[in-house]
């Protein structure tokens, strides 16, 4: 039991700070936002002059999966159709990126196949402290993840084998939708005729959540082809979260469809390259927010180290989105991106006591330190000084 | 010109208000209220922050390969035929339309190390070029500003792969020792061809180049120190991503290090880059300069975004911003042209309407190259 006494408390649900306590309790839950909450038998923290936040949710990341020149556990890049795997299984839970999220107050990652096979499996939803894979598990599965683009045809393309365009990726796409639709619909007459049941296929059982809509498609997408994943979303009517998503200032009517669940913006920046990497809109972040599209931005970890999160966050800033507005993004919006918002994202009673504390507002200061990351009301890293 | 009411940071630990008279692309006057001779612009910039430009010491920036040209090839810095050319000079690979395409000038930038790749032993010699224009021959600050080594294990992917030394570490410093000395002892024979590679690894025998190392570990860095010690070479060393506060060796013998971000890299070691270290080092008295990723992959706020993780540890700008301007340009050798907001340099300055040291929110007014404006608020930001 804790209590966090005397904060600046950005909880998050609206965009406006509260002085208030925070009472943690036993199970790991909020129990009480209020101002001067008096817990004789919680641990008190001492938040004066600090601003307290919910833990950073990142919406995309590879982290405990994927090494350079190491054996990639996220990329089964032997054949570009892979739905019927999972990231739940590539993943190693006390690898030191864990660790280093901890410390960058990354509470909460979407942990998903990388982007070398046109679908890659389903994504998995983790917390960062200590534990087994089972005990830190918060969705699974989060999503069916797919990839368009340069990353399955540079893959495949050098096996020569489909696909090496465009054409041959939206094929794919678009067969593997079809397949599922068929083999859910065989499945649904078996229920009257077991005799028409069709032989069990894991990969078009993986498919299945997404048809229904209870787990979005989550599309590694760049520019143009944003453009086709909405078209495909539309045809067989399912979710879409746009992922990268550079270029997305081009297509802001295009992402308002009500297919597309959100927009997971990033790693912030890079060089100009030509083709998809030819157009870098961090404004976008505020474009699509102005529009009422939920967007927020991603490590891709470890591309990009997690220390730099709340760095990309910045950076919206600079393009004019509100420091409060660029904060919701990695908590509140990837939050409500991953359907986690039950228990993460924001605090509120009742929800999971993922806390960070601050020394100044983090989406603003550059100079912001975390002083103190809390998950599952456990106290998981602490700045030397505090 | 006249950039009147300024706050200055002159990028070597100094803050004050004057006015700046730039004349032929130089600063020609620092002072407290100048007075505006006839037909002179004045930029008032009350309220703004007058920043040097950001050096980045090393990157590929304006050049061309695979990544960007009609046809696939290799990058143009990245001679991958042998691990041993430092007859090469990364002038002839600079291509001043790719870099100005990457409008540098925006994110703060205005002049940079251009580097062959950390894929060769000894790769080259380094120069340093503006960021905005076409011939590259006129972008170019100054060209032979270091022999690019490397010792890092970016040369066994290059060739281990194919089967051709280096497929270990052992080579790697074995060559490293015995170009050195056979390029100690080179002399031109009567009869015989000169050997180009040896000519220019003396002149870093000789000390008259300097010599910077990629190095990946604080072990590589070591070796490569012991390796050099006699022939009394002080180089440059670059990345160390384990470098950390214990490492006052640096500081004893005044070696610099170019820390190169970990951004955009899912490199196990890179990730150990320990910032905080350095900058426990960088209080005792080592030289740092902060510096992008220079592989094809770049990220243009790199330096920005250094600087910013260095101030979340120090959060004292008077030490992090000459680690992004001052350092860089004296590593680089070109502190006599840039690298601080004084009389005599280049006016290479980005009027900032905040302190992008201290808040997200700065955005760049105007950024001056050479005193010609390559970036002005609103321009938009370009496409490929």
């Amino acid at each position: 039991m804790y209590v966090i006494k005397n904060g600046t408390v950005y909880t998050m649900k609206d965009d406006r700070p509260i002085k208030a306590d925070i009472l943690v309790n036993d199970e790991g839950k909020i129990e009480k936002i209020a101002p001067s909450i008096k817990a004789d038998k919680a641990e008190l923290i001492d938040a004066s002059g600090k601003v307290v936040i919910p833990g950073f949710v990142d919406a995309h990341s590879h982290i405990g999966g994927v090494f350079e020149d190491e054996l990639d556990d996220l990329n089964e890049c032997t054949n570009p159709v892979t739905p019927e795997m999972d990231a739940y299984y590539g993943i190693t839970p006390d690898d030191e990126q864990f660790k280093i999220a901890v410390k960058n107050g990354i509470t909460t990652s979407c942990l998903i196949p990388g982007s070398g096979n046109v679908i890659g499996g389903w994504g998995i939803v983790l917390k960062s402290d200590k534990g087994t894979i089972d005990e830190r598990l918060l969705k699974h599965p989060v999503c069916l993840k797919a990839a368009t683009g340069i990353n399955p045809k540079g893959v495949y393309s050098r096996a020569h084998q489909l696909p090496m365009t465009r054409m041959g990726i939206a094929f794919l796409l678009r067969d593997y939708f079809r397949k599922v639709r068929e083999y859910k619909e065989k499945k649904e007459k078996a229920k009257k005729d077991p005799k028409k049941m069709p032989p069990y296929d894991l990969g078009l059982e993986h498919g299945i959540p997404v048809l229904e809509k209870k787990i979005p498609l989550k599309v590694h997408t760049y520019m143009h082809d944003m453009v086709t994943v909405v078209e495909i979303a539309k045809e067989f009517d399912i979710n879409v979260t746009i992922d990268h998503a550079q270029g997305a200032s081009d297509y802001y009517d295009v992402l308002k469809d009500r297919h597309v669940k959100g927009v997971i913006f990033g790693p912030i920046s890079s060089g100009l390259f030509p083709g998809e990497g030819g157009k870098i809109d961090f404004e976008c972040c505020k474009g699509l927010d102005d529009r009422g599209i939920t967007v927020t931005v991603m490590t891709d970890g470890p591309v990009t180290p997690e220390n730099l999160l709340v760095t990309e966050v910045g950076e919206a800033v600079r393009k004019g989105m509100d420091p409060v507005r660029a904060l919701a993004m990695i908590t509140r919006n990837s939050a409500k991106i991953l359907m986690v918002d039950d228990r993460v994202g924001t605090l509120e009673k009742g929800k999971d006591a993922d806390i960070l504390i601050f020394d100044a507002l983090p989406s603003l200061d550059v100079r912001a330190n975390l002083l103190l990351t809390m998950i599952n009301g456990k106290v998981v890293y602490r700045k030397d000084e505090v | 010109m006249l950039i009147r009411n300024g706050r200055i940071h002159d990028g070597k630990g100094k803050i004050f208000s004057a006015d700046i008279r730039i004349k032929d692309g130089k600063i020609e006057k620092i002072a407290e209220k100048l007075k505006q001779n006839k037909n002179e612009e004045v930029i008032d910039a009350k309220g703004l922050e007058v920043f040097p430009g950001f050096i980045q010491t090393l990157s590929s920036w304006g050049i061309n390969g695979s990544m960007t040209e009609i046809r696939p090839s290799s990058q143009d810095n990245d001679e991958l035929s042998d691990p041993i050319t430092p007859q090469l000079d990364v002038k002839y690979a600079f291509n001043g339309r790719a870099a100005t395409v990457q409008q540098l000038g925006a994110f703060g930038l205005t002049t940079i190390g251009v580097t062959p790749t950390d894929n060769n032993l000894f790769g080259g010699t380094m120069a340093v070029f503006e960021v905005d224009g076409l011939n590259p021959f006129e972008m170019c600050l100054k060209d032979q500003v270091g022999m690019k080594a490397s010792v890092r294990n970016s040369l066994k992917n290059a060739y281990g792969r194919r089967n051709v030394a280096p497929l270990s570490k052992m080579w790697i410093f074995e060559q490293f020792a015995e170009q050195l000395r056979k390029a100690s002892e080179y002399k031109v024979e009567k009869g015989k061809d000169r050997d180009m590679k040896m000519e220019a690894l003396q002149k870093v025998v000789k000390k008259k180049l300097p010599l910077f190392v990629s190095v990946d570990t604080k072990q590589d860095a070591l070796h490569v120190l012991e390796i050099l010690k006699p022939y009394k070479i002080k180089p440059v060393i670059c990345n160390g991503f384990e470098i950390g506060k214990d490492d006052t060796w640096l500081v004893d013998k005044k070696i610099p290090l170019v820390v190169r971000s970990n951004s955009m890299t899912a490199d196990k070691t890179a990730m150990k880059l320990d910032l905080k270290g350095i900058a426990a080092l960088a209080e005792k008295g080592l030289t740092v300069a902060l510096s992008g990723v220079d592989s094809s992959w770049q990220i243009r706020e790199d330096v920005l975004w250094l600087g910013i993780c260095m101030m979340r540890i120090m959060k004292d700008e008077t030490k992090v911003l000459p680690m992004m301007t001052s350092n860089p340009a004296k590593l680089l050798s070109v502190d006599d042209l840039t690298g601080s907001i004084e009389e005599g340099k280049r006016a290479d300055i980005v009027l900032w309407d905040q302190n992008p040291l201290e808040s997200y929110q700065a955005k760049i007014m105007k950024t001056f190259m050479g005193g010609k404006v390559i970036y002005k608020e609103g321009d938009e930001l370009r496409c490929m």
